[in-house]
């Protein structure tokens, strides 16, 4: 039997603040009953703006952007002390409400809701190039009607309205003349129910790269009912989900337990991985409608903003051991039975310390507990306490009495073991599984064992019952011995890209990053350069120059794997491999070299460019990649020296021509028919030719097609930076992007040096070594030096004490240094010859 | 204290008569039971629930200050963990204050 492990974890908000007003039951309650009451038009001047909302620490938590240890250190309230507002973060998103509506619309299989033609287009339009919204999601939304035909349903009572900042911008139909549960207002609630939870599935399966069609079972653990009167309550939410998100080979079902929902949708999926019946299976849970703004009186009455105004949805991905994820205990699950009483003490009891001791374990070896994980801003006004803290005091309190603890270590059990709330009270939503994002990251890190969830629910809400309801779980660190044969999702790459610098401007740049991002499932891309109007992440940087600088920092730190960039110069011996389609056959070609310099003698530079061509082939997945040499200045002489690395054990795959010698020297007939996957050339032929095959259908002007100058590569080199020219257009940037995310995956560098480790061309030429003086950041360029001179040149700087690099700039070679030394080194530069004064 | 709990205690007092009442609170925090103890005794402040404007002016307690006539192996049971939790002395200063206020 395979352990069950938790694969991924997506967490989205969704601000919703004109429905707080219309559809929360706290003041749909006050409106029915005391029209005018004052409540009504305090409730809507404490609501905040989206950006607030975003920048809200608890939310920035909520989709990872902050951890609860983070929060922790924050100062109360949270509300004003805002942190930085980003839409986008490791768990998930914040949409705004307008985005809300049209997913909607979106997720509405029986035209019940309308929208006005003007909303539609402007959302058809912000929407097109969201990576979580397909074309067909666009079809859909474009499907609108006038502004008259919607009052007019909303008059007639058969409708209830879609608001937006206060404007009427849709409605939502009845769906039955008689039928109570499929009124408008049920089928509102129920539609973003489905709505939320689809856009949580849609964000796990685009974030951890599942293919749609490999999820086989999903469990919706919401709180809503759908139904028609003859069967309230019926479902199938889960299935309604999976449709909106192309899970076509998937079946489903909902279970239902108040807040405990999620926690026992979670312990049947582990069931079901473990048993083998499915590989895998998704929990998730969309918002609840009902809850928005349920404690507003409170809020209001405390001079505290209406915080209870984003539905919050998630989606967890459980499947068979990957030798890696955390696991699922099967054998740990507490569970409050019919029995077991409701008093706190037998509740924890139960939950906590039964499962624990049959497992031979004491509360404090679980590293972190995930209760009610409620944001206490919320509650602590409405008198509810700090929910999660008062969830501590009593796992800690019950240790004391069993005496795993000392009285004395209570506080410091609650310090150590327990976590800062930040979920929103939406019910299930705060209940455990929030923390399973951060529990895997943790425990995938080592910095924690294991992590234990506790679901709680209360059933006497139903008055069916006056029991309560809980189940607990426990997930802790693979142990990694039965890795399994499941096909594993790989992991995102994060490729950064340049802004500034294009003929073209910064939106077709923007263009093809957003391009790259809409089809790259296990993608995100972020653009580095000024801040704009864009889905993507943005690192702000305003000239060139800074682009770079943050660009190499970014990939220091391994904030992104691999970048695009265009006019960057690469030290001596990285050059970059293109990459085009070959117009007569469509044959994809790899050019070796295209910028860069892999060596300062041009033979040893084609030689070098061979190899490191060979490498990019393999890293594209060719294993024995065909080489031919494109007749320039020196092809025989390299086409010598690379037989001579055959004699000495290297193998090399011959391209050849298609020409009547069928030899490995490619004439230009070859470079339209793609007769080799490698075609090796010097660097600034190469660049010639990826910018007649890029621009061939554009007339020049723009550049088209390929995937760009390609990634730099080279001896001891690890950055990915792929390389676009200046008038590469969208489709080029984004294929660079693409190419830069699949060199990153197949660890590029690490082929090469491989590959030119078996060339036997790893070992540097150790005569005449001059000392370097210690490396500065050289940001100043020195151009006119002989291509065949650079090396010396560079050298006699060091002998001079100056720190020098050489680089190839885009119209040749250039000696970079620091800007203090410039002066100095083009004096000795010109004193020596090097250059012409 | 929700509009139900209100209803059933009204409906207890005007059945036993107000001399054969005792109310036993169970809050978890101080605000919160001394609200229920003074919508027992001067009526619910709120304003919303059907003890509105009613004095019924019943001996109001927490449990926390019954322990010496409650079995010790059921406090241990039932209350003795919420004991090591709760801010037991303000919740009972709280609920004694609107009881004191009826002469209680």
């Amino acid at each position: 039997m395979t352990n069950p492990v938790v694969k991924a974890a997506s967490y989205c908000l969704f601000h919703a603040p004109d429905m707080v007003l219309t559809h929360g039951t706290t003041l749909m309650i006050e409106r029915d009953k005391h029209p005018d009451s004052p409540l009504l038009a305090a409730a809507k001047e404490a609501l905040r703006p989206f950006d607030q909302v975003v920048a809200y620490p608890p939310n920035q938590v909520y989709i990872g952007n902050l951890s609860p240890e983070e929060l922790a250190e924050l100062p109360q309230p949270w509300y004003e002390n805002q942190v930085e507002a980003r839409r986008q973060g490791r768990f998930g998103e914040i949409f705004p409400q307008d985005e809300l509506i049209a997913m909607m619309k979106i997720a509405d299989s029986f035209s019940l809701v309308i929208l006005e033609e003007g909303f539609a287009h402007s959302m058809v339009e912000k929407l097109a190039t969201h990576p979580l919204f397909t074309e067909q999601d666009l079809a859909n939304l474009r499907k609108a009607e006038p502004l008259p035909a919607i009052n007019e349903l909303l008059e007639k009572g058969i409708a209830v309205p879609l608001e937006f900042e206060g404007k009427v911008v849709g409605c939502v139909k009845q769906a039955h003349e008689w039928d109570v549960n499929l009124r408008a207002d049920v089928m509102f609630e129920n539609l973003a129910s489905k709505a939320t939870g689809a856009w949580a599935l849609r964000h796990l399966l685009w974030s951890s790269g599942l293919e749609p069609g490999l999820v086989e079972y999903i469990i919706d653990t919401s709180e809503e009912a759908c139904g028609d009167m003859n069967q309230r309550g019926g479902g199938n939410f889960a299935k309604a989900i999976g449709e909106v998100c192309g899970c076509s080979s998937a079946t489903g079902s909902d279970t239902r337990s108040f807040c405990a929902g999620p926690a026992h949708g979670i312990v049947q999926a582990a069931a079901l991985v473990r048993s083998g019946i499915y590989k895998n299976v998704v929990v998730l849970g969309g918002g609840a409608v009902a809850k928005l703004g349920m404690n507003s009186r409170d809020h209001v009455k405390k001079g505290v903003p209406v915080l209870e105004d984003v539905l919050g949805a998630f989606a967890v991905l459980i499947s068979v051991d990957d030798g890696k994820s955390p696991i699922i205990r099967t054998d740990v699950i507490g569970r409050h039975r019919i029995g077991t009483g409701s008093s706190p003490q037998a509740v924890v009891t139960a939950l906590v310390t039964d499962p624990l001791s049959a497992a031979g374990l004491s509360i404090t070896d679980v590293d972190k507990y995930s209760v009610e994980m409620q944001n206490p801003e919320i509650t602590t006004p409405a008198g509810a306490g700090d929910v999660p803290l008062a969830n501590y005091k009593m796992i800690g309190a019950l240790g004391v009495k069993q005496g795993a603890i000392a009285r004395t270590e209570l506080d410091s059990f609650v310090q150590k073991h327990g976590l800062k709330g930040w979920a929103p009270t939406q019910g299930h939503i705060p209940s455990g599984v929030p923390y399973l994002g951060f529990a895997r990251e943790g425990i995938l890190s080592g910095k924690l064992k294991r992590a234990m969830i506790v679901g709680k629910g209360s059933l006497f809400l139903g008055r069916l019952t006056n029991l309560f309801d809980g189940v607990s779980f426990l997930v802790e660190a693979n142990p990694g011995r039965s890795a399994s044969a499941s096909p594993e999702p790989e992991a995102a790459v994060t490729v950064g890209i340049t802004l500034l610098g294009s003929e073209h401007g910064l939106e077709e740049v923007l263009r093809g990053a957003e391009l790259a991002q809409k089809r790259g499932r296990n993608l995100k891309v972020v653009a580095i350069g000024p801040r704009c109007s864009t889905s993507l992440e943005v690192v702000e940087a305003n000239s060139e120059e800074d682009q770079h600088r943050i660009m190499e920092e970014l990939l220091k730190t391994g904030k992104i794997q691999a970048c695009v960039t265009m006019h960057y110069n690469f030290p001596l011996g990285v050059t970059t491999i293109g990459r085009v389609v070959a117009p007569a056959s469509g044959r994809e070609m790899l050019i070796a070299s295209t910028t860069g310099m892999s060596a300062g003698s041009r033979t040893k530079a084609m030689q070098l460019n061979a190899i490191l061509g060979i490498a990019t082939a393999k890293a594209l997945g060719i294993e024995r990649p065909t080489v031919g040499i494109l007749n320039v200045d020196g092809a025989l002489t390299t086409e010598r020296s690379l037989r001579e690395l055959e004699k000495e054990g290297y193998t090399i795959n011959w391209a050849k021509s298609s020409r009547a010698d069928g030899q490995a020297i490619m004439r230009g007939n070859d470079v339209l028919a793609g007769s080799c996957d490698v075609l090796v050339t010097d660097s600034l032929t190469g660049n010639i030719l990826v910018k007649m095959l890029s621009a061939l259908n554009t007339g020049g002007g723009i550049e088209s097609s390929g995937w760009g100058y390609g990634p730099g590569v080279g001896a001891g080199y690890e950055w990915i930076i792929g390389i676009v020219s200046r008038a590469s257009g969208a489709p080029v940037i984004a294929g660079a992007i693409e190419f830069a995310a699949e060199m990153a995956k197949a660890q590029l560098p690490k082929i090469a040096a491989e590959e030119l480790a078996k060339a036997g061309l790893m070992e540097q030429d150790s005569a005449d070594v001059v000392r370097k003086p210690p490396s500065k950041v050289v940001d100043q360029e020195i151009p006119g030096i002989d291509v065949l001179e650079i090396e010396s040149a560079t050298e006699a700087l060091w002998q001079a004490g100056l720190y020098a690099e050489a680089g190839m700039g885009c119209t040749g070679p250039v000696i970079m240094v620091a800007a203090e030394d410039l002066e100095a080194a083009k004096q000795k530069l010109a004193e020596l010859g090097f250059l012409n004064v | 204290m929700d509009m139900e709990n209100q209803t059933r205690v009204l409906e207890l007092a005007e059945k036993y008569g107000k001399d054969n009442v005792v109310v036993i609170l169970g809050g978890a925090e101080a605000e919160a039971s001394g609200l229920a103890a003074e919508t027992v005794t001067t009526g619910d402040p709120t304003f919303a629930g059907p003890l509105t404007g009613v004095q019924l002016e019943l001996p109001v307690y927490h449990i926390f200050e019954l322990k010496d006539i409650i079995p010790e192996d059921v406090w241990d049971e039932q209350i003795s963990m919420m004991e090591m939790v709760l801010d037991v002395d303000a919740i009972v200063k709280e609920v004694a204050t609107y009881r004191e206020r009826i002469g209680g």
